[in-house]
């Protein structure tokens, strides 16, 4: 009986292994919730500044913040490609296997279609929508990459989605919503992750 | 009893081809070395059981070039699927 439940475990390990990007670390996550938290933070009072604005001083302050924006993207890019190779060679695992590729095709789809998307409301002026689009796509691309690896990653893109739809609803405190979502959530569900799987293996 | 345990195929036994099976019933198919990194053993071990499950067409191999390399993938038969599952289907009642 026992060989039965052990050869049961190597079967499920073995599913799981190959088909999913189990290197995910939730101190990913909570570096990129720091990060992306410190990102609204100095938006927030970057903006407070403002009243009556010149055309350049416009473009200017665009431009501020798409910098800060994408100084938050490669912070938590970067220390997610790290926690994540520092997970696989604990594992005895390589970083770049079919599971990876597969996951970061799935999370790329959505997530450049509402780039593009969000950049073109940008540059039409509708710069008060943004924060709700780039929610709403970066939930679709998590709930589409959530099958291929832990299941968090699902709740995490509900979660978003609906940060993202209350930001289009309250359009005045979209900033706040996208602190809670893209810092907040990520700190939690990533504290969560860390919590739940890798403290655990130690 | 017996005519659960008959249900239990004698082909997986052998820890190695139910990891190989496990694989490849989940993905596409996969190569040599990803198999290798999965299960964790050496280079010959695995060529056996990988020609033993091959010989039974359970599984089907494909060699192709990535580049200059000749690179080995591995795919699940419509026949080994099926036994597969008869075997996990066999395993459950058993765990019942």
């Amino acid at each position: 009986m026992n060989k039965q439940a052990e050869d049961i475990k190597v079967i499920r390990e073995m599913m799981e292994k190959s088909s999913k990007f189990l290197s995910l670390s939730g101190l990913s996550g909570i570096v990129a919730g720091i990060s992306g938290t410190c990102g609204a933070v100095f938006a927030y009072f970057y903006l407070q500044c403002d009243s009556a604005m010149s055309h350049s001083e416009r473009i200017r302050e665009s431009l501020v913040l798409l910098t800060d924006a994408l100084l938050v993207l490669l912070v938590s890019i970067g220390f997610g490609i790290f926690f994540s190779w520092k997970k696989a060679k604990k594992s005895n695992q390589k970083l770049f296997n079919s599971a990876t590729k597969r996951i970061l095709y799935q999370l790329a789809i959505p997530l450049i279609a509402g780039g593009i998307f969000s950049f073109i409301f940008l540059l039409r002026g509708h710069v008060d929508l943004v924060a709700a689009l780039t929610l709403i796509f970066y939930g679709l691309a998590l709930l589409n990459a959530s099958k291929y690896t832990f299941e968090e990653i699902y709740y995490l893109g509900i979660t978003e989605i609906v940060c993202g739809l209350l930001a289009a609803i309250f359009l005045n405190h979209g900033l706040l919503f996208w602190t809670i979502g893209f810092g907040l959530c990520h700190i939690f569900y990533g504290l969560a992750m860390y919590i739940k799987y890798d403290l655990k293996k130690k | 009893m017996t005519s659960i345990i008959s249900n239990l195929n004698k082909v997986f036994d052998s820890r190695i081809r139910l990891g190989i099976m496990s694989v490849l019933s989940v993905n596409e198919g996969a190569d040599f070395n990803t198999l290798k990194e999965l299960l964790e053993i050496t280079d010959g071990n695995l060529a056996s059981h990988l020609k033993a499950l091959e010989n039974i067409h359970y599984i089907q191999s494909r060699k192709q070039f990535i580049g200059r390399k000749p690179n080995t993938k591995y795919e699940i038969t419509e026949l080994g699927r099926n036994c597969f599952k008869e075997h996990l289907d066999a395993l459950e009642k058993l765990m019942n």
